[in-house]
């Protein structure tokens, strides 16, 4: 394990960030790492993906006594832990949710962090203290919405995108990124990419999440209102942060009830087609509905 | 057995709370599980008003919490904690500080550990992604 005191030059470069990509960036949200990753690098940052890294669980545990819930996230902690870093960056708004209040359930109470470090033989005590971020996070806080717009190559002139946040990014306050019911990070993005985001009412309602396992019909509903509020807005693409989102509101929308779907596309497509990433590296072609149609016509593709 | 929504004598409200020495176990319990203080509920019922699966409930979330505080264990028997999402909409905007997905979540582990599930395996739709699954799976089966 190398020496926090002494970290080497290559794990601690400032723009080097461990990066937790999760099960959904591996299969059907590659478009989303791929993307992401070349926006990154536009912007003078590498995602290092976390070494032996383990699902995070996807869903929070809310009761008191599920110890056993917190163990996948604090894994991973520790791998940071083991890298001598202090912050994991996350793409996934379900992972960020579930790494970030474990580690301050875990962080709250120190006989809960005991139990657990008892009950890991292989890995060492993990000690707390590792952040955790979401890449919208990084990039504001960080980057700075002001420096991306200075690197933007190709303005996303007339672009009308309507943001949708879902629940994960915003719910419970104490690990939301922004104001739970009014966010406006990635609009702030999009303006900064010169794009035009769109407000609507439906942008930090849940899409229905796992219940697309369980119970289809809810899901189906949900996405109508989702995507028709959108599309009453004015908007001609929804982004997301979420590839459970993206799943549901690619999915469930309903070719019966609009004859032209709402292309769905990951927050970092955008980012990365606006800073000059090249077309084979956006991911576009992973997507139900492709957006290059409408891209080419602003002559952005 | 409390009345449900569209019953036509509800008596959910009518019921008053019964301050005895003890709590009834099944209150102590779900408190216990949710970690959340379920008197703290005066029923403004904001959590039902902005809840986006309440169509879909048989008692709405302010109910669940009341039948909940009366100790009326048939609540264990409502499609509403299975239906609750955890999208924690109510949570973030209870004006008591209640987080009723965490007393959704104890209702439905209540159930989970005696050996019920929320999830028909041979239903679940084709081509569904891990990230989905998971999730369903960590939420609605034992």
């Amino acid at each position: 394990m190398p020496d926090a005191k002494n970290p080497s030059p290559i794990t601690h470069h400032p723009s080097r960030i461990p990066y937790f990509p999760g099960c959904a960036l591996k299969d059907q949200a590659e478009a989303f790492e791929e993307s992401a990753r070349a926006a990154m690098a536009a912007l003078g940052y590498e995602l290092a993906e976390l070494p032996r890294w383990n699902c995070c669980g996807t869903v929070y545990s809310l009761a008191t006594d599920d110890l056993m819930r917190h163990l996948g996230p604090v894994r991973n902690l520790v791998r940071v832990q083991e890298l001598g870093e202090t912050r994991l960056v996350t793409l996934c708004a379900m992972c960020y949710n579930t790494l970030a209040r474990s580690s301050r359930f875990v962080g709250a109470d120190p006989e809960r962090l005991e139990r657990i470090n008892a009950f890991m033989d292989e890995e060492a005590d993990y000690r707390g203290g590792v952040e955790v971020l979401h890449l919208l996070q990084l990039l504001r806080d960080e980057v700075g919405f002001e420096e991306i717009e200075a690197k933007v190559k190709k303005p996303l002139a007339g672009v009308r995108v309507a943001p949708y946040y879902g629940c994960m990014l915003l719910r419970p306050r104490e690990v939301g990124i922004d104001a739970p019911d009014s966010p406006e990070v990635l609009e702030a993005l999009f303006s900064a990419l010169g794009a035009e985001p769109l407000d609507f009412p439906q942008k930090a309602e849940c899409c229905g999440a796992y219940q697309t396992v369980s119970d289809p019909e809810i899901v189906r509903e949900r996405v109508r209102e989702i995507v028709s509020a959108a599309r009453r807005a004015g908007a001609e693409l929804i982004a997301t942060s979420c590839p459970l989102c993206q799943f549901n509101l690619e999915t469930h929308q309903s070719v019966a009830h609009h004859p032209s779907p709402i292309t769905v596309v990951y927050f970092t497509q955008l980012l990365a087609l606006a800073l000059g990433v090249p077309e084979d590296k956006l991911g576009f072609a992973g997507l139900k509905f492709d957006p290059r149609p409408l891209l080419s016509e602003r002559e952005l593709v | 057995m409390a009345e449900r929504i569209g019953d036509s004598t509800p008596r959910l409200t009518g019921q008053a709370l019964r301050i005895t020495a003890g709590e009834p176990e099944f209150v102590a319990k779900v408190e216990e599980l949710s970690g959340e203080n379920l008197y703290a509920c005066y029923q403004c019922g904001k959590c039902a008003a902005g809840c986006l699966f309440a169509d879909h409930m048989d008692f709405l979330p302010n109910q669940v919490l009341r039948l909940v505080q009366l100790a009326d264990e048939s609540v264990l028997t409502s499609r509403a904690p299975w239906v609750c999402a955890s999208c924690l909409a109510c949570a973030v905007r209870c004006p008591k500080g209640v987080d009723i997905a965490k007393v959704m979540e104890a209702l439905r582990l209540l159930s989970l550990r005696q050996g019920e599930t929320g999830l028909r395996w041979a239903e679940i739709p084709p081509g569904v992604p891990q990230i989905a699954l998971v999730g369903a799976t960590r939420k609605l089966t034992p």
